[in-house]
């Protein structure tokens, strides 16, 4: 299984422009504009007024059933930061509180940026959270990631072995944790009462979000964009894919479960552009098949004058999982010698195909070509 | 030397500059292969498709296991675990060698491969270049060796079907199939192009090996000839009118029998002109690489110098 790329929100919010820049070196703390911050941000050619410093929270919230993506920025104005709630549309993207955001009405104080971070949807449609001036995961207020009043928590530093993470799904009804700090996911259970760290799933590269998705599965994406669904009750892995197209200047990667449509949106976190505008993007994708690449035919078999030879290609994914079902056609170029014994072949579950071909008796050389047709998404 | 099949002309290498594959093995699950270096965790494709899907960490140390499965040893607790099938990765929650810990000196390295087989209970270690010693998992101790005389460490032990498992030497390419269970001995000699790493697969009966040039080599377990021997007749002795039979021998590079290769036969005036005839001009080499004709002398029945000629053709 892969991911199926359904649509690319780009760029996903915007900043507060200025309108105007100043030449280089910039604005002074006083000047002419009054008491200018981060003076970098509107000197020319740049002329927005924000810039993302980190990327506090991102996660699906079902009650609203929007997308929330909790941002600490620099800005110019007074103090030289703010902290703002982007809501986004679960059905495509859209941006919601686009003008409460732009102007500065969606600000959700600096205590819940600063000190809660990676909330993620868990049991019961509430949002859970470590957090950074204590070794509590606790519920969090999605509005302002503060602490819910007479919230759950617990405390895994009172746990044996001690621990203290920085990513975590809750799933209260099973009694079970999942969590991080950055290279294992530690699996707890009975966690009301006497906590046992039962099992650890060493992560492929270093963590970047974790989601929860049901009483079963999370879904993990690192540093680099490979997404992989953990199923953290046994635990093992269920499946590895990628972000399409990751690229070499992407900053970082989060990951939330829309847990309505059943999908996962990836928030990818871009530099900004040369004026200074957000780049930063949404991406939705489907849990089923995506084709990326099909490999070369391979002979499998001696390649002697008269044999049947075989040869095996892939249909895979971006991150080389194999992908079906689909049908490879295979076609042999011009000036055929022998025979393709095998016109087309159905990919099996590590994407593989195989060709026979019927070689002449005296030595040649042939091509095969092969051809399989994916659907565009 | 084994046949080539394929080379790819994709690179398969690291995406950093100065990293190199330290392991590689097949993975039946995907029919592909994984390979680990410093900084990457890759899958590997028969035709050099390479696709990176994480970074190493924990100081495991890949090994071969039972059944074509990667194994992963912990320096730190001299433990061995399983890889999960869905991604190739460590699966901690699982032992393969509760009962003995295998210690520093036991253990797996990039120039020193060794396997683990938890359904019979053994592991291979090599002391030496030229041999490996079987111990017991149960208890650690030596309960047999192998003596191959390969020369070199195989930089990788893998698992090739029940029972039986391929040593593949980086540097000078020997292969060695060896049965490590019923009868521990050397089944098969062969060889491969020096490489970086390398891998049997277990599929399709195959040697994967990504070069030093980092392009994937693909050889099946047949080795490609490089001596046709001269004619001989048996017996030596020739009579005239009745058949005599005639063999020439196809082997590889190290004396390996070549089988199933068409050898073509062929009379030669040796100052008499062509004298007799043979039953068959064309014939195909049988398992231990002989091919065999039968050589009839003239009708005359008169003696007289005959040459017979054997050759291959490769391509």
């Amino acid at each position: 299984m892969g991911l199926w790329h359904l649509n690319t929100v780009a760029p996903c919010l915007e900043y507060i422009d200025q309108g105007s820049c100043v030449p280089p070196p910039g604005p002074a703390l006083w000047g002419p504009l009054g008491l200018t911050y981060n003076g970098e941000l509107i000197t020319c050619p740049k002329h927005y007024r924000q810039s993302t410093n980190w990327v506090a929270n991102f996660f699906y919230e079902p009650g609203n059933d929007r997308i929330i993506a909790h941002i600490v920025l620099n800005t110019t104005y007074w103090p030289g930061w703010d902290v703002q709630r982007y809501e986004f549309n679960a059905e495509d993207g859209a941006w919601s509180n686009r003008e409460e955001a732009l102007a500065r009405q969606a600000w959700i104080g600096i205590w819940g940026a600063a000190y809660t971070q990676k909330a993620t949807m868990g049991s019961f449609n509430k949002i859970y959270a470590c957090r950074n001036n204590e070794t509590k995961i606790r519920e969090v207020m999605w509005e302002y990631a503060e602490p819910a009043t007479n919230g759950w928590w617990v405390d895994p530093y009172t746990w044996n072995p001690k621990s203290i993470y920085g990513y975590a799904v809750v799933n209260r009804i099973d009694n079970l944790l999942a969590a991080a700090a950055n290279w294992t996911l530690d699996c707890w259970r009975t966690i009301g009462s006497t906590p046992e760290r039962f099992a650890q799933l060493r992560l492929p590269n270093v963590l970047n979000y974790l989601a929860y998705e049901s009483r079963n599965y999370c879904w993990v994406i690192t540093q680099d964009g490979v997404i992989c669904k953990a199923d953290y009750q046994i635990p093992r892995w269920e499946m590895m894919s990628t972000v399409q197209n990751p690229e070499a200047d992407a900053l970082k990667y989060f990951i939330t479960y829309d847990t309505k449509r059943k999908r996962v949106v990836v928030f990818r976190q871009r530099p900004d552009a040369a004026d200074g505008a957000c780049q930063h993007q949404l991406e939705f994708y489907y849990p089923m098949v995506a084709a990326g690449q099909l490999t070369q035919p391979v002979p499998v078999t001696s390649l002697k004058a008269g044999n049947r030879v075989i040869l095996a290609a892939h249909l895979i994914g971006d991150a080389g999982e194999g992908v079906t079902p689909y049908t490879v056609e295979g076609e042999m170029e011009e000036l055929v010698e022998g025979r393709l014994v095998t016109p087309f072949s159905g990919t099996e579950l590590n994407g593989r195909v195989c060709f026979q071909y019927q070689a002449p008796e005296e030595a040649c050389t042939e091509t095969l070509k092969l051809k399989v047709t994916v659907e565009e998404s | 030397m084994y046949e080539k099949l394929f080379e790819s002309t994709k690179l398969a290498q690291p995406i950093q500059s100065g990293d190199s594959w330290q392991h590689l093995c097949y993975v039946s699950t995907w029919d592909a292969f994984l390979a680990q270096s410093g900084g990457e965790w890759s899958r590997v494709f028969r035709d050099g498709a390479r696709v990176k899907f994480g970074k190493p960490s924990g100081s495991y140390a890949m090994l071969g296991r039972v059944k074509g499965f990667p194994a992963y040893w912990s320096q730190w607790t001299f433990k061995v675990h399983p890889a999960f099938e869905i991604n190739g990765l460590p699966n901690p929650n699982e032992v393969l060698n509760p009962n003995w810990n295998i210690g520093y000196s036991l253990g797996p390295s990039s120039s020193s491969g060794k396997f683990i087989d938890d359904v019979n209970q053994v592991y291979l270690h090599q002391p030496s270049a030229n041999r490996i010693d079987i111990y017991s998992l149960e208890d650690g101790r030596k309960v047999g060796e192998i003596v191959h005389n390969a020369g070199e460490y195989f930089a990788g032990i893998a698992w090739v079907q029940p029972g039986q498992v391929a040593g593949l030497c980086r540097t000078n390419g020997k292969v060695r199939i060896m049965d490590y269970l019923s009868s521990p001995r050397v089944l098969e000699i062969g060889r491969l192009d020096p490489f970086k790493v390398a891998a049997y697969d277990a599929a399709f009966h195959l040697f994967f090996a990504i070069g030093t040039d980092h392009k994937a080599r693909v050889y099946c377990r047949e080795a490609w000839p490089a001596v046709l021997s001269a004619p001989v007749f048996e017996p030596a002795s020739i009579r005239g009118l009745k058949g005599n039979l005639v063999k020439a021998r196809l082997t590889g590079q190290d004396g390996e029998p070549c089988p199933g290769w068409w050898v073509h036969w062929e009379l030669a005036d040796a100052g008499g002109g062509l004298r007799g005839c043979l039953d068959n001009y064309v014939t195909k080499t049988d398992e231990a690489g002989w091919a065999k004709s039968r050589y009839f002398g003239p009708d005359d029945n008169q003696p007289g110098p005959c040459k017979i000629k054997a050759r291959v053709e490769l391509s």
